[in-house]
């Protein structure tokens, strides 16, 4: 470290103040300003309207089931796609070789527009897709996937969870590779079965990097919008209707841009209330497992 | 004792291959149907007949207004990603050099002011930054969708953790030897980063390729429109047309898995040390 370097500093750390001052700071302000007014997104004229924008969003259907859907999403997605990173990185770290190469081919999910593979799974549920057909034919089931509410959050989490398989799996890998062999050649000594050397011994071992990617997957839960843009517009009946999707729908279709800014006020406090709660019980989750 | 333990292997591999095809099933069913005859798309699991209709189509324009929109929306794509992405990544290297390398006055506080800004919930940003491009006379331009994205906190994050891990005696030595702090960056610990380097430009690119809500709101008229984009505003009304609309998606998508399987190798390297 050397000293004296004051305007160095300050020139290197330039293009973040600039980018926090436009991109940040002047939009934080702005926002707070529209949420109190009624103004259109494009008449020039507006009036102040003081709380009524957050007493109407609270209010009204769009705002509830944006709160309710998020923590659906959250109880399907997230053990979802625990379960199937889980999986994958089990079935590799028992491969002696070409683990990598296994990794890279299941990252490959990652790499996919929502928009493509919305696009794919219309195809694949649409009427007379060869899925429909194969379930029609054999089990007698007729599935309308995006028109039912359940089946609709279900194939919206499904896809995003097939997206973070693999990047999670790579996560979890190096875990299970920090975890020492004698731990395990220890239990087999103590005769434990595979079931409990999983749940009691590999489980809490790999908090860190189960930890990880809880809070990840958590947070991707907040975000979800190109899926449900691209196949259900939030419904059917709000039953997909996502913060992200609520606030896009009522600032730029019905050009509420003051309600809009009040609604993105409401979710960003519902968002890190909740991501802030969460990553305290799992901290204790993980202090109950010796982890600090 | 050799023979059980061969075939238990034998069925591991078998059983990772098995589950590694479902999961790059999609994909598999994207390229197919993007060469299946019209008759069969969506229609069959495997096609079994094809043609290249849906390919002269896209290339050819379709029955769009403008010649060739998806060629065009492919070279948008490609200058909002790669400008946004080299700007987040020299504006990266920049802002960590100073965090991680430079002492000064107020480091501390920026420290704060980013990591604060990381865990703050983006989504209030949407609007008023739209207004801000709106107000500066960016709608409906490139700059419009790059700028907003020409820095990304995660990779300054990054960085950050990184260079404080490169001991300052090289840093000294260099000084010794009369280099200067750009020289330093660029000729010393930039070299010393290639693998986080590249986990943090893929990571990235990503990102920016696949991004639609953001150029969806900035991008208006039909030449400006990123691939993404197009492929998204054309779900509705080419419903009609699934086989182009494959073919479309398998132009955005091999671009990116090209990409990533170059740098594959370094990339895994990259990761072994992020998630340590």
């Amino acid at each position: 470290m050397r000293k004296n370097q004051g305007w160095l500093g300050w020139l290197f750390a330039s293009p973040y103040l600039l980018y926090a001052i436009i991109f940040f700071l002047i939009p934080l302000v702005w926002s707070l300003f529209l949420s109190v007014t009624d103004w259109n997104l494009i008449s020039p004229t507006y009036s102040f309207v003081g709380l009524e924008n957050y007493a109407a969003a609270l209010k009204s259907q769009g705002v509830q089931s944006a709160f309710f859907v998020t923590f659906k999403f959250m109880a399907v997605f997230v053990p979802l796609v625990i379960a199937f990173s889980i999986i994958v990185a089990l079935i590799v770290q028992g491969l002696p070789r070409f683990k990598g190469l296994f990794l890279i081919g299941f990252f490959l999910p990652y790499l996919a527009s929502g928009v493509v593979s919305s696009l794919i799974v219309k195809g694949i549920l649409s009427y007379n897709s060869p899925l429909n057909e194969f379930l029609r034919g054999t089990f007698g089931l007729d599935i309308d996937w995006l028109g039912s509410p359940f089946a609709a959050l279900f194939v919206v989490a499904l896809i995003i969870a097939w997206k973070f398989t693999g990047y999670y799996a790579l996560i979890l890998t190096s875990g299970f590779e920090s975890i020492s062999k004698d731990v395990y050649e220890a239990a087999m000594i103590d005769g434990v079965t595979p079931w409990q050397r999983f749940w009691k011994i590999t489980l809490p071992l790999l908090y860190p990097a189960l930890f990880t990617v809880l809070i990840l997957s958590i947070g991707v839960t907040f975000g979800i919008f190109t899926e449900v843009y691209q196949l259900t517009g939030g419904g059917p009946n709000f039953a997909t209707n996502t913060w992200q999707m609520e606030i896009f729908t009522k600032a730029f279709s019905n050009l509420q841009a003051g309600y809009a800014s009040a609604i993105a006020i409401i979710a960003s406090i519902v968002t890190f209330v909740a991501i802030y709660i969460i990553r305290k019980l799992l901290e204790l989750w993980g202090k109950r497992n010796g982890w600090t | 004792m050799v023979g059980p333990k061969k075939k238990g292997l034998v069925f591991r591999y078998l059983f990772a291959i098995v589950l590694l095809l479902i999961m790059i099933y999609p994909y598999i069913y994207m390229v197919l149907n993007s060469f299946a005859d019209w008759s069969q798309v969506d229609k069959k699991f495997f096609p079994t007949e094809y043609s290249l209709k849906s390919w002269e189509w896209l290339l050819g324009g379709g029955e769009s207004v403008i010649p060739r929109p998806w060629i065009n929306a492919f070279f948008n794509s490609l200058l909002v990603s790669a400008g946004s992405t080299i700007l987040m990544m020299v504006s990266a290297v920049m802002v960590s050099y100073a965090l991680a390398k430079i002492q000064f006055k107020g480091r501390d506080t920026i420290n704060n002011v980013i990591l604060f800004q990381m865990f703050f919930p983006a989504i209030i940003l949407l609007i008023p930054t739209f207004l801000v491009i709106q107000k500066v006379g960016m709608y409906d331009s490139y700059w419009g969708m790059i700028l907003p994205k020409a820095m990304s906190l995660w990779a300054v994050f990054m960085y950050t953790n990184f260079f404080k891990a490169i001991p300052d005696t090289f840093i000294e030595a260099a000084k010794l030897d009369g280099a200067s702090e750009m020289q330093i960056m660029f000729k010393i610990v930039l070299p010393m980063s290639k693998s986080i380097t590249t986990v943090i430009f893929l990571f990235l690119f990503m990102e920016r390729w696949t991004e639609l809500l953001w150029d969806m709101l900035v991008a208006k008229s039909d030449n400006m429109l990123t691939l993404n984009v197009l492929l998204s505003q054309m779900f509705g009304p080419y419903g009609g047309y699934p086989g182009p609309m494959y073919a479309a998606s398998v132009l955005l998508t091999l671009p990116i898995i090209v990409i990533f399987l170059l740098f594959a190798k370094k990339f895994q390297e990259g990761m072994q040390f992020t998630l340590k």
